[in-house]
């Protein structure tokens, strides 16, 4: 895989080297260069405000006079996120990436095995099969959000993690992604595969899982975004703080009468720390990934 | 989609990663094994939460518990009971909570209180909550005919004695009633109503506002660059002004008939104001908090504001006594002053499988114990206890600027009714919204909102 | 096999055909088990958490169901008239209308503009590619509250007021009024940073699939690098992640609450200014608990996605290369 994306790198950009004079050159890039420091400086100052306000006091956060650098920082507001006995973050981060790696790895194995059977098991009925699923991507999650939770009230999974987990764990675009992915998959390995005597599981197990580790990864990272991110459900399936998401915890700072804007946005940098720490890590098999699912055609 | 990434070296080498998926899928169905234990620690009756509870409880229960404790004794068994709190923000309000169901268990040994505290957007958790049978056993909200019709609520008549009737406040009662029958205790009551800063007054030469048009002039006079005049919310007061002023014209939403009685000339001629307010350009909009913290007030933004009765405690804080208070104020001839007294009830869900265990903790909780209605409702916010006796005996409502915020309450206070529910809310003030940002006449406004609500009342009544 | 030679011919004997027939309907069970075994999983999922909602959904829609969800009384299409009729709702669609058409080509001409010029530095190409995709791991929730309280907030000293103070301008209340409608600023910014990313990475990948040649090839024709070859050859080629990123986008947009309801609220006065339809519906559904309305609203809401989705399909060819 680093082979082809190396290669398809060159490629890329091996026009802009091509001609020209090399001021010119240098300018352009110069140029370009400026325009995206700029450009990242401003997709940059969000984050750098929620730290700012997570360090500083509600008086300074809602102050009238603009403040780019805090007197003194009020680290004493993560203490405090942690320590708080009634809405404890770190409740709320263990169950987020327990609820999040669970709908990975979940919506992965699902996914991909429907994809699988759809794309290359020869059912009579597949395409109508994957025209049903796709049906369900049209409907806004607003309009089944009440009977979905009643259903999963008469599973008695109200007030548990596997209430927040289960229901989301079947993931339609991501069945998608996965049978575009294996339509493309080389019809030779799999010949090659079954005279091996690999049957239809073996060669899913053996064949194809091991070759869609950019594509597994790429999608794993968007779902353990969505999962991490996601609000409404947790909300409203969790009614024990024992079952907060780190969302949950966030919301807290939001009341009926107050907001505590300092942990509000203490949370949040705490919250949003895992993620930037696993797109970092994974952010190339993302772009690698998505150049495979075939979904740029 | 080049095949020399399908190779056969990297296959192999890939083989690596599939041992690794191998693993990561005995993780998952080990973690749902995990999940499955955590959940039945959650599901069992003894939860984490009252455990915790019951090791923080430290004083005796009130009195009065002792029919109840034979009411749970002749049902038997241990019972437990679910109560759903919205979440209220000042400190301490949740250690209250959980500290009154200790009290309880303390009591009645055999009756266990699990509070549930609930962040976010309360009112729809708890709608959907109640569609099904795990619904909370108490709960906390706002009554509405829909409510009633949809066997949400239990009555509670036999709660109230005539003594306690002739002890509660009547607009609390009557907030609760519907078709004669009792269905909530109201727990708080919390009026709402401007607040302004002494100092910038007296040096404008400006006394309180009686009237609409008096409010104009000071949210005029008082404007001056850094501090804005007057701060109704970051909807520029549209929100809180087109419910407030129906009343202050003298009108109402819904006459004793159920039908719509906002649309009078009253009215529009109330509207005609509001929109001059909201276009003064005097308004505070946009500030970090919304009108119900009082940070922006606190932060000098505004030299009057509109908030609870629950801000007091923190204004007082900040401006000792360089603040009054007065009520929303008349507007036109007919007009009179106005206080909404909002505020929280308490209902028994009859789908609860100990109804009577319920009823019996929430006569204990909100009718009987006054030392717990004054913590809950002077310890931490301020609001005034339903209960005039318990009111009365707060030292805390006696003086100062609560103590006239209680009396303008008791003179000019008005509560919901429970046949105005969202929608018709929702169809007021966007007519009210229409005349202030589209410049809309007020008249034709009015009429299409009348022709709205009243489409709404016939389905609702149609039951 | 051995066995079958000891024993006798037997009337049973099987023709060729026969034989065929069986092992075809022998070998198409094996198949059909083998699907459902793949795909069952899946199905069995979406039955419970997809179907029997969305089916309950529809019934609901023609029911009249307040604060309950249990069918009681059926009402044909009134819930469908009603909503229809209710010109909040005309209004929303109006919304999301002029939502979609400033996000989406906005969000399609900077993920488009980023990626080329990411893709065209030579150095800390991985460092830019981070910074804009980082975004993506902010939630709605948060993002509007940073934008809502700390960006553009209405005070004279908000981040945004003292960005225009520097041009000489007033302080502006970004969100708040109707004329002018700054709060379209906020709403459109707001998604456009939490998205564009995504999308950038979307085009970063198709940028990676043209093939270095075509370039050269054009040099050699006397083209020069820059608009020239962009136009004729690097956007053309681009199509197909144009197409996708249009429709995701696009889907995306109708389907809009998080920002407004974070931001405008669901109920105040600011509500009315850019109320889009889940919004309201969500107004109906969980504040008003008209889930029969709400489940209408909902329908009324899909068929026009599919319509919107449909149409733009059938313009640019979508789905073209799949039949390929």
């Amino acid at each position: 895989m680093s082979i082809a994306s190396s290669k398809g790198q060159t490629r890329a950009t091996g026009y802009v080297v091509a001609k020209g004079t090399s001021w010119r050159r240098y300018l352009g890039q110069a140029v370009l260069y400026a325009v995206l420091i700029f450009i990242s400086i401003l997709f940059l100052i969000p984050f750098y405000l929620i730290v700012r306000n997570g360090l500083m006091t509600q008086a300074e956060i809602t102050a009238p006079d603009w403040i780019w650098l805090p007197k003194g920082l009020h680290f004493e507001n993560l203490d405090k996120l942690f320590n708080d006995p009634l809405a404890s973050m770190a409740v709320g981060l263990r169950n987020s990436l327990l609820i999040a790696v669970t709908q990975v790895f979940g919506q992965m194995l699902f996914a991909s095995m429907a994809g699988y059977g759809i794309a290359r098991i020869p059912y009579k009925y597949r395409n109508i099969v994957f025209y049903i699923f796709l049906v369900t991507l049209m409907i806004p999650g607003a309009v089944t959000f009440v009977p979905k939770y009643v259903i999963v009230s008469y599973l008695g999974m109200v007030n548990t993690l596997q209430g927040i987990i289960v229901p989301d764990l079947f993931n339609v675009f991501a069945v998608f992604l996965f049978r575009q992915f294996y339509l493309n998959f080389p019809r030779e390995l799999e010949e090659a595969g079954r005279v091996d005597g690999l049957n239809y599981w073996g060669i899913y197990w053996r064949l194809l899982l091991p070759n869609s580790r950019t594509i597994l990864i790429s999608l794993g990272v968007l779902t353990f975004i969505n999962s991490w991110n996601s609000f409404l459900w947790p909300l409203v399936i969790g009614h024990d703080s024992s079952t907060w998401t780190v969302q949950i915890v966030l919301s807290t700072f939001l009341t009926a009468q107050t907001i505590n804007l300092p942990a509000l946005f203490m949370g949040a940098a705490v919250g949003i720390f895992p993620l930037l720490v696993v797109f970092l890590v994974l952010q190339r098999y993302i772009v690698q990934g998505v150049a495979r699912s075939g979904i740029t055609g | 989609m080049s095949s020399d990434a399908y190779g056969n070296k990297g296959s192999r080498a890939r083989g690596v990663t599939r041992r690794r998926f191998v693993r990561s899928a005995a993780l998952v169905v080990g973690g749902s094994a995990l999940l499955a234990a955590c959940g039945d620690n959650t599901v069992a009756p003894a939860s984490s939460t009252t455990a915790a509870s019951g090791t923080t409880a430290t004083t005796a229960a009130a009195g009065g518990t002792a029919t109840t404790a034979a009411a749970a004794a002749s049902s038997g068994g241990p019972i437990t009971l679910s109560h759903w709190y919205h979440q209220y923000g000042e400190d301490g309000t949740q250690q209250a909570a959980l500290k009154y169901a200790a009290d309880y268990t303390k009591a009645n040994p055999n009756v266990t209180i699990k509070v549930e505290w609930i962040p976010g957007d309360y009112d729809s958790k708890l709608n959907a909550a109640l569609l099904t049978p795990e619904g909370p056993d108490i709960y906390e909200g706002h009554l509405t005919n829909s409510m009633v019709q949809a066997g949400q609520v239990a009555p509670l008549d036999d709660l109230f004695t005539d003594d306690i009737k002739k002890d509660f406040d009547k607009v609390a009662l009557a907030r609760n009633t519907v078709d004669g029958k009792i269905y909530g205790v109201q727990m708080i009551n919390d009026p709402q109503l401007f607040y302004y800063r002494k100092s910038l007054l007296d040096k404008a030469g400006l006394k309180p506002p009686t009237t609409m048009d008096e409010l104009i002039n000071a949210s005029k006079a008082l404007n001056s660059g850094k501090v804005k005049g007057l701060y109704m919310g970051n909807d520029g007061g549209i929100g809180l002004m087109a419910g407030n002023l129906v009343y202050a014209a003298g009108a109402k939403f819904l006459d004793d008939n159920n039908k719509p009685a906002f649309n009078t000339d009253a009215v529009a001629a109330a509207w005609a104001q509001g929109k001059t307010l909201a276009s003064s350009n005097t308004l505070l909009v946009g500030a970090p908090t919304d009108w119900w913290d009082p940070s922006a007030f606190d932060q000098n933004l505004a030299a009057m504001t509109w908030n609870g009765l629950w801000a007091m405690p923190t204004i007082t804080k900040t401006f000792a006594d360089d603040f009054g208070v007065f009520p929303f104020p008349a507007a036109g001839p007919s007009g009179k002053p106005v206080i909404y007294s909002g505020g929280w009830a308490e209902f028994v869900n009859p789908k609860s499988k100990n109804v009577q265990a319920a009823k019996d903790y929430v006569n204990w909780l909100w009718l009987k114990s006054a030392d717990k209605q004054q913590d809950w409702s002077l310890s931490y916010g301020f609001h005034i206890p339903p209960r005039i006796s318990t009111a009365n005996g707060a030292a805390a409502l006696k003086s100062g600027n609560a103590a006239t915020v209680v009396d303008l309450t008791n003179k000019y206070g008005y509560g919901d009714l429970t046949i105005w529910n969202a929608a018709m809310g929702t169809a007021l003030t966007d007519a009210f919204t229409n005349v202030v940002q589209k410049n809309a006449d007020p008249k034709a406004e009015l009429a299409a909102a009348t022709t709205k609500v009243q489409a709404e009342l016939d389905k609702v009544l149609k039951k | 096999m051995a066995s079958s030679k000891i024993v006798p011919a037997s009337p049973k004997i099987t023709s060729d055909a026969d034989l065929n027939a069986k092992g075809r309907r022998k070998r198409q069970l094996q198949t059909t088990l083998a699907f459902w075994g793949f795909v069952g999983p899946m199905m069995l999922g979406l039955i419970i958490f997809a179907y029997v909602p969305i089916i309950w959904g529809l019934i609901l829609s023609f029911f009249d169901a307040r604060n309950t969800i249990t069918p009681t009384k059926f009402v044909g299409v009134d819930n469908y008239a009603s909503i229809i009729g209710d010109d909040q709702f005309r209004n929303s669609i109006v919304t999301i209308l002029i939502f979609a058409l400033f996000i989406v080509p906005i969000t399609v001409f900077f993920s488009l503009w980023l990626a080329v010029m990411v893709n065209t530095v030579r150095y800390a190409r991985a460092f830019f590619r981070s910074v804009f995709f980082l975004p993506t791991a902010c939630s709605y929730v948060v993002a509007s509250l940073v934008w809502r309280i700390t960006l553009f907030n209405g005070l004279p000293y908000g981040f945004a007021n003292n960005l225009i103070y520097f041009f000489g301008l007033d302080p502006i209340i970004w969100i708040g009024t109707a004329n002018p409608p700054y709060y379209w600023v906020v709403l459109v910014t707001v998604r456009l940073w939490l998205q564009v990313g995504f999308y950038m990475i979307l085009y970063l990948a198709g940028l990676q699939d043209i093939p270095k040649e075509l370039y050269e090839a054009a040099y050699v024709d006397g083209a020069r690098p820059g608009w020239a070859t962009f136009r004729r050859i690097t956007f053309p080629l681009l199509r197909n992640t144009t197409i996708a990123v249009l429709l995701l986008n696009l889907i995306a947009a109708f389907q809009a609450f998080d920002e407004f309801y974070n931001i405008l609220g669901a109920k105040s006065g600011l509500a009315l200014l850019a109320r889009p339809p889940l919004v309201y519906l969500y107004n109906i559904a969980f504040t008003n608990q008209n889930y029969g309305a709400g489940a209408a609203g909902g329908f009324i809401l899909v068929s026009i996605i599919i319509v919107i989705t449909l149409v733009q399909g059938k313009l640019l060819g979508f789905g073209r290369s799949e039949n390929q």
